[in-house]
C-alpha cells in the first residue's frame, strides 16, 4: 500500500471542466485509481486540508493543479501542495496561462465587486454589503480568502514542472501524462505535454487555403455561416489556429468553429496575444489609413479574443517580468 | 561623400546560379543597373552635396564600362525588359545615366590615370570603335601593353554618325580621349591595317601577340532592285548615308545646306531616320522611302524605333511606307525624279527578298537623293587576310571570337554581326577574356555563354506611372543641339526610387556599400516549428517564402535568391519559426530596453 | 508631482531617415535611439516590451507612402500600430504613446524635434499606470 505514487488533483479557480476530462478518462481512470494513491481530490473524494499538511514535504509524487490563482486560498494551497509534492502539473488553460479566467485581468477588482454584489441587474443588496476577509459575529471570526487585484497563472507563483493545456485538455493527453508519471519516462523540467507545432500542422483546413490569403473584411462565427471546406482566416473569420499549439484532434474546427487559442502559444512563442496581432496585422489588404481603420474598427474586443486564454501569462499581463517558456 | 566599398561584403558576386533583374540580362555587359539606381536614389537633393556621390557612382560605372557617358545619350535596351513596363511604365534608366554622365563627363577629365602595371604581351587593336576600345580598355586593366590601330584621324568608329541633337559631342570626345588616357593605350592614327604594307603579318613581326580585329562596318550598301544596282548614272546630288553623317560630324555642312532641296532618303532604319532627321535640320523638305510597312506586328514592320519616327513625324518629315526604288532619273546631270513601286512584301521564307507591284509605280521629285539601306564590312580587306570561307563569310567561334583559320586572330563587333554600342563592347570584352586565355595557355573552351533566368517584378500596394519625357516643341527643333530635356537631380533621385530591385541582393549590394547594413542577414527556418500556415507566403512581396510538402507536413522555405532580407515574414510568422541570421537588431533592442 | 522624466523609446527606417547624416554615429549617442532596416521589421511583442522594460511610449519613424525600399513594410507597421492601439486601450495603456510618422529624412534633422514633441505629450500622459 505504502509502495503506491500519491497523486493530489485540485481546483484553483476553476470550472471544473478539467477534473470532467480527468473523469472522461472512463476505464482508464479506473487503471490509474488502481495504480496510485489519490490523497486530494475535492470534485469527487472527501479528503481534508489537514491530511495535506501531515505529510512529509515532497511525499506526493504528483500533483495536478487545474484553475487560475484568484485569490489567497489559491495561493495557499497551491504553495502547499509545491511543498508537498515532487512534481507539479498545471493542467489546463487556467493553470498554465490563466485561462478565460485571466480576461478579469482587463478590469478591476472594485468594478468586479460593484457589478456583482451591487449593479447587476438579477440582484438584491440594497445596503450594498460586499464579502468582507473578516468578519466577527458573536465574538467569533469568521475569515474568507482575500480576493486578489490581478489574476494569476500558475507558473507566476509556483514553480510548475510540467503544463498540459486546453480548455479542456483532451483526456487522451492527460492518461498519457500520468501514465508516464508513473512509469518514470518524463521530458525535461518545464515541458509542456502536448505536440510542439501550431495547430495548421494537423488541421485539415490547411490545404484548402488559397496561396494568397488577403482579409479585407473581418467577418464574426456568429453572424457568418462558415464555409466548411475553407480555412478560416482566408474568409476573414479570426482563427488562432496559427498561433496555438495542437493536440486537441481540432475539435472545433470540425464542428465548423474556429480555433479558440486554449492550446497557448507553441513552444518559442513567449506571448500568443501579440504574436497573433502581427501576423494578422499583415493579412489585412489596405493601403489607406480610413481603410486601414475602418477594417480594424469592426474588430470588436481584438484584446479579449487574442488573449482569450493566455493574458496573465503575457507580456503586459502578467505582473513580473516575462521568463521564456520551454523551447 | 559615402564611405563607399566596393570589395569585400559589398562587392557584387557574379550572377550564380544565373538570376539577374531582367534589364540586366538585356544589357549586353550586364552593367550593375540596380546597384546603380539604389545608389542614385539615395544622394541628397542639393546638388553640390549630391557631387561626391555622383562622381562615386560614375566611378563605379566607369570600371566595367569607360564609355558609359555616351550610352546614357544613345543606349536604354534595358528598358526594354524592364518589369515596370507592365506597371506603369519603364524605369527610365537611360535619362538616370545621363544625369550621371552630365556631371561625370566634367569630371572625366581630371579623373587620374590607372596607374597600370603593362608587364605581359603586346596586342593590337585594330579599329577604334567601341567593340576596340572596350578591349583595348579591359586588357590595358589586365596588364597587356595594348596599342589601337585606327584607319582614321579619330576614335570612336560608328559613335560618330550619330547626330547631334542625340549626342553632343563634348560627350563622346571626352569619353573616348580619357578612356584612352586614363587606360594609357598607345592610338595609332591613320594606320588602316589590311591596306598597303600595314598587314596582319607585319603586326606579327613587330611583336604583336594577339590581335583583335573591330574595324566596324565602313561600306555603305548599295541601292538594288530586283538583285540588280540601281544605276545612278553619275548624276550628283546621290550619297550615301553614312558617308553624309560623318560629314555631319565633321562640321563640314553648314547649316542651310538643304534650304529649298527636297531631300529623299531611302531606307527604313534608324539610321536612315537619323539620315532624314539631320537634313530636315539642315532646311530640307525631307521625305523617307521605305520598304518596310508601317504596322508594328507585321513581319514586314519598319525598323526604326518608335521614337525616331514619332520624332521624324512631328519635325515634318513625310514617310512613303511600302516603296522600292526602281529607277533614278535626271537631267543635265542632276537628279529629278525617282520611281518606286509598291513593295508587297519584304521578307519571306527564304528571308530578305522584296516583292514588287509594278503597275503601281509612283514618281518622287527630288533634288538629293541619301541612300541608307545597310552597311557592310571592308570584304576585301578580310579576305586579302585569309578570315573568310569560300562562301565569303567570316571565320569565327561565335562564343570566344577566335578566328578559326588563325588562332591568334580575334574578331567582333559590327564586323562580325550588326548590332548596337553594347553589343560591339561586349565583344571587346569577350576578345580580351579570350585573348588572355590564349597567351596564358588557358582553355578557351572553358568560355560559355551564360544563361540568365529574369527574377519578376516585387509585389507591392500601388505602382507609379513613368514621368513624360520633355522635348523641346518640333519647330524649335532645328538645330543640332540636344532637344531631350534630360532629369534634374530631384527627378532623378525619385525615378530612381522607382525602381524596385527585382533582382538578386548578390547582384546588387547597394544597402551594404553605403553602410545602411553591415552583412546581407538570412532568413532561416525552424522546420521543426514550422506548422505550414502559409502567413510567410501571403506576406512576401518576392515570392521568396514558399511552402512545400515534406513527407505528410507542409513546411515553409526561403528561395535565397529572392529573398531580400526584409524580415517581413519574420514577424508575421506565428510560431516564431523565422529568424534572421546575421541581422543585430534583436541585440540593440535588447542593449537598450536593460538600459531603461 | 516629482521631476517626470518620460521614457521614450524611438525605431526610425534608415532607408527613409538618416542615411545622409553628417555624423554617422549620432544614433548609438541619442538614448533609446534604435535605428532599423524597415519600419516593418518592427514585431508587436518589440513595442510591448518596451513598454514592460519601463519605456512610457515608443515611436516609429517610418518611410513615406509609396517609398518603402521593400515595397510594404511602412503599410505593414501602420497596420500593427492601428491595430495595436485598440488592444492597448484593453490594457489600459493610453494608445497615444505609440506614435508614428511615415516621412523621409535623409539627413535626420527632424528626429530630435519629433522625439522632443512626443516626450512633452508623454509628460501630460504621465507614467504608465497599470503596469
Amino acid at each position: 500500500m505504502a509502495d503506491k505514487p500519491k497523486v493530489a488533483i485540485y481546483w484553483l479557480s476553476a470550472c471544473a471542466g478539467c477534473d470532467e476530462s480527468i473523469v472522461d478518462l472512463n476505464e482508464t481512470l479506473l487503471e490509474v485509481a488502481q495504480a496510485v494513491d489519490i490523497v486530494l481530490w475535492p470534485v469527487a473524494m472527501d479528503f481534508k486540508y489537514s491530511h495535506i499538511e501531515s505529510l512529509k514535504d515532497e511525499e506526493i509524487t504528483l500533483s495536478i493543479l487545474s484553475g487560475a490563482v484568484r485569490n489567497s486560498d489559491h495561493e495557499e494551497i497551491a504553495k502547499l501542495l509545491r511543498k508537498k509534492s515532487k512534481l507539479v502539473l498545471a493542467l489546463g488553460a487556467c493553470a498554465c496561462f490563466g485561462g478565460t479566467a485571466g480576461l478579469a485581468n482587463f478590469t478591476s477588482k472594485k468594478d468586479i465587486f460593484n457589478w456583482v454584489y451591487r449593479d447587476a441587474p438579477t440582484v438584491v443588496n440594497p445596503e450594498t454589503k460586499f464579502p468582507q476577509t473578516e468578519t466577527r459575529i458573536n465574538g467569533n471570526v469568521l475569515t474568507l480568502p482575500e480576493f486578489y487585484e490581478h489574476v494569476y497563472c500558475l507558473d507566476l507563483l509556483i514553480d510548475v514542472d510540467f503544463y498540459l493545456p486546453g480548455c479542456p485538455p483532451p483526456p487522451g493527453l492527460i492518461a498519457s501524462a500520468v501514465k508516464a508519471v508513473i512509469a518514470g519516462d518524463l521530458p525535461p523540467k518545464g515541458s509542456t505535454l502536448a505536440p510542439r507545432t501550431a495547430l495548421c500542422d494537423t488541421c485539415p483546413r490547411n490545404r484548402l487555403k488559397p496561396h494568397r490569403i488577403e482579409i479585407k473584411q473581418f467577418k464574426r462565427i456568429h453572424e457568418w455561416e462558415a464555409d466548411p471546406n475553407t480555412c478560416f482566416l482566408a474568409e476573414g473569420i479570426l482563427c488562432l489556429g496559427p498561433v496555438t499549439r495542437t493536440g486537441c484532434g481540432e475539435s472545433c474546427i470540425q464542428t465548423n468553429l474556429p480555433c479558440r487559442g486554449c492550446f497557448g502559444p507553441p513552444p518559442g512563442v513567449v506571448g500568443a496575444g501579440p504574436k497573433y496581432l502581427s501576423a494578422v496585422a499583415s493579412l489585412i489588404k489596405a493601403e489607406k489609413d480610413e481603410e486601414i481603420q475602418e477594417i480594424i474598427d469592426s474588430l470588436v474586443d481584438p484584446a479579449g479574443y487574442f488573449y482569450r486564454f493566455t493574458q496573465p501569462s503575457s507580456i503586459l499581463g502578467r505582473k513580473k517580468p516575462w521568463k521564456e517558456m520551454e523551447e | 561623400m559615402w564611405k563607399s566599398i566596393h570589395q569585400g561584403l559589398a562587392g557584387v558576386e557574379p550572377a550564380v546560379k544565373q538570376f539577374l533583374p531582367p534589364c540586366q540580362m538585356q544589357c549586353p555587359i550586364n552593367e550593375d543597373i540596380q546597384r546603380t539606381n539604389i545608389l542614385i536614389s539615395l544622394l541628397p537633393d542639393d546638388l553640390e552635396l549630391a557631387r561626391d556621390g555622383i562622381i562615386q557612382i560614375g566611378d563605379y560605372l566607369f570600371e566595367k564600362n569607360p564609355l558609359f557617358t555616351v550610352c546614357g545619350y544613345v543606349c536604354g535596351l534595358c528598358e526594354l525588359e524592364c518589369n515596370y513596363q507592365a506597371k506603369g511604365g519603364a524605369i527610365r534608366r537611360r535619362l538616370l545615366k545621363r544625369f550621371i554622365s552630365d556631371t561625370y563627363t566634367v569630371y572625366l577629365n581630371q579623373k587620374e590615370e590607372f596607374n597600370l602595371i603593362k608587364q605581359k604581351e603586346n596586342v593590337a587593336v585594330v579599329g577604334g570603335g567601341p567593340g576596340g576600345l572596350m578591349c583595348a580598355f579591359d586588357l590595358s586593366k589586365r596588364g597587356y601593353r595594348v596599342t589601337l590601330f585606327e584607319a582614321s584621324d579619330r576614335l570612336g568608329g560608328a559613335l560618330w554618325l550619330i547626330p547631334r541633337y542625340r549626342l553632343p559631342e563634348k560627350v563622346l570626345t571626352s569619353a573616348i580621349d580619357n578612356l584612352v588616357r586614363i587606360a594609357g593605350i598607345d592610338v595609332k592614327y591613320n594606320a588602316n591595317v589590311g591596306e598597303g604594307k600595314l598587314t596582319l603579318e607585319k603586326l606579327r613581326n613587330e611583336g604583336y601577340k594577339a590581335v583583335f580585329i573591330a574595324k566596324g562596318t565602313p561600306a555603305p550598301r548599295t541601292l538594288t532592285f530586283g538583285r540588280e544596282k540601281v544605276e545612278d548614272q553619275s548624276l550628283s546630288g546621290i550619297m550615301y548615308g553614312t558617308t553624309f553623317l560623318y560629314e555631319v560630324s565633321h562640321g563640314e555642312i553648314r547649316p542651310n545646306y538643304f534650304v529649298g532641296k527636297k531631300v529623299l532618303v531611302i531606307g527604313g532604319g534608324n539610321v536612315a531616320f537619323d539620315v532624314a532627321r539631320s537634313a530636315r535640320r539642315l532646311g530640307g523638305e525631307t521625305t523617307i522611302i521605305c520598304l518596310e510597312c508601317e504596322d508594328k506586328k507585321s513581319k514586314d514592320h519598319i525598323p526604326a524605333d518608335w521614337e525616331e519616327i514619332r520624332g521624324a513625324w512631328e519635325e515634318g518629315i513625310h514617310i512613303l511606307y511600302s516603296r522600292g526604288v526602281s529607277k533614278i532619273l535626271g537631267e543635265s546631270g542632276r537628279i529629278q525624279k525617282i520611281e518606286c513601286p509598291r513593295c508587297t512584301s519584304v521578307f519571306d521564307e527564304t528571308g530578305f527578298n522584296p516583292q514588287f507591284d509594278l503597275s503601281d509605280t509612283i514618281p518622287v521629285e527630288g533634288d538629293i537623293v541619301i541612300i541608307t539601306v545597310g552597311q557592310g564590312a571592308d570584304r576585301a580587306a578580310l579576305q586579302a587576310e585569309d578570315l573568310l570561307d569560300e562562301k565569303g563569310a567570316l571565320v569565327v567561334d561565335p562564343v570566344t571570337l577566335q578566328s578559326l583559320k588563325k588562332e591568334w586572330i580575334f574578331l567582333g563587333g559590327d564586323l562580325r554581326r550588326i548590332g548596337f554600342m553594347a553589343d560591339a563592347q561586349k565583344d571587346g570584352l569577350i576578345a580580351a577574356e579570350s585573348i588572355e586565355r590564349y597567351l596564358r595557355g588557358l582553355s578557351l573552351k572553358e568560355i560559355s555563354p551564360r544563361l540568365y533566368e529574369a527574377q519578376d517584378i516585387p509585389r507591392r500596394s500601388h505602382y507609379l506611372t513613368e514621368p513624360e519625357v520633355l522635348w523641346i516643341p518640333p519647330e524649335k527643333r532645328m538645330h543640332f543641339q540636344i532637344f531631350e530635356r534630360g532629369f534634374t537631380l530631384p527627378e532623378a533621385i525619385d525615378e530612381a526610387k522607382r525602381c524596385l530591385s527585382c533582382g538578386p541582393c548578390i547582384s546588387c549590394k547597394a544597402c551594404l556599400s553605403i553602410g545602411i547594413q553591415e552583412s546581407l542577414p538570412t532568413v532561416e527556418v525552424n522546420k521543426d516549428r514550422c506548422c505550414g500556415c502559409g502567413i510567410c507566403v501571403s506576406v512576401c512581396n518576392y515570392d521568396a517564402a514558399q511552402l512545400k510538402d515534406v513527407e505528410i507536413r507542409r513546411i515553409s522555405f526561403t528561395d535565397t535568391f529572392k529573398c531580400k532580407s526584409c524580415g517581413m515574414c519574420v514577424v508575421a510568422c506565428p510560431s516564431e519559426a523565422r529568424k534572421l541570421v546575421g541581422d543585430n537588431m534583436e541585440n540593440r533592442i535588447n542593449a537598450v530596453y536593460a538600459s531603461l | 508631482m516629482a521631476e517626470y522624466n518620460p521614457k521614450l523609446v524611438c525605431f526610425s527606417c534608415k532607408f527613409g531617415w538618416d542615411y545622409l547624416s553628417e555624423e554617422p554615429g549620432r544614433a548609438s549617442r541619442i538614448a533609446n535611439w534604435i535605428p532599423v532596416v524597415c519600419s516593418g521589421k518592427i514585431d508587436t511583442s518589440h513595442i510591448l516590451k518596451a513598454f514592460r522594460s519601463g519605456a512610457d511610449g515608443v515611436l516609429i519613424l517610418g518611410c513615406s507612402e509609396g517609398h518603402c525600399h521593400y515595397q510594404d513594410g511602412n503599410i505593414q507597421t501602420k497596420k500593427k500600430v492601428l491595430l495595436l492601439r485598440k488592444v492597448l486601450e484593453t490594457f489600459g495603456i493610453e494608445p497615444q504613446r505609440v506614435e508614428m510618422k511615415f516621412s523621409l529624412d535623409p539627413e535626420g534633422k527632424g528626429i530630435p524635434a519629433l522625439i522632443t514633441k512626443m516626450g512633452k505629450n508623454l509628460i501630460k500622459l504621465g507614467p504608465i499606470k497599470r503596469l
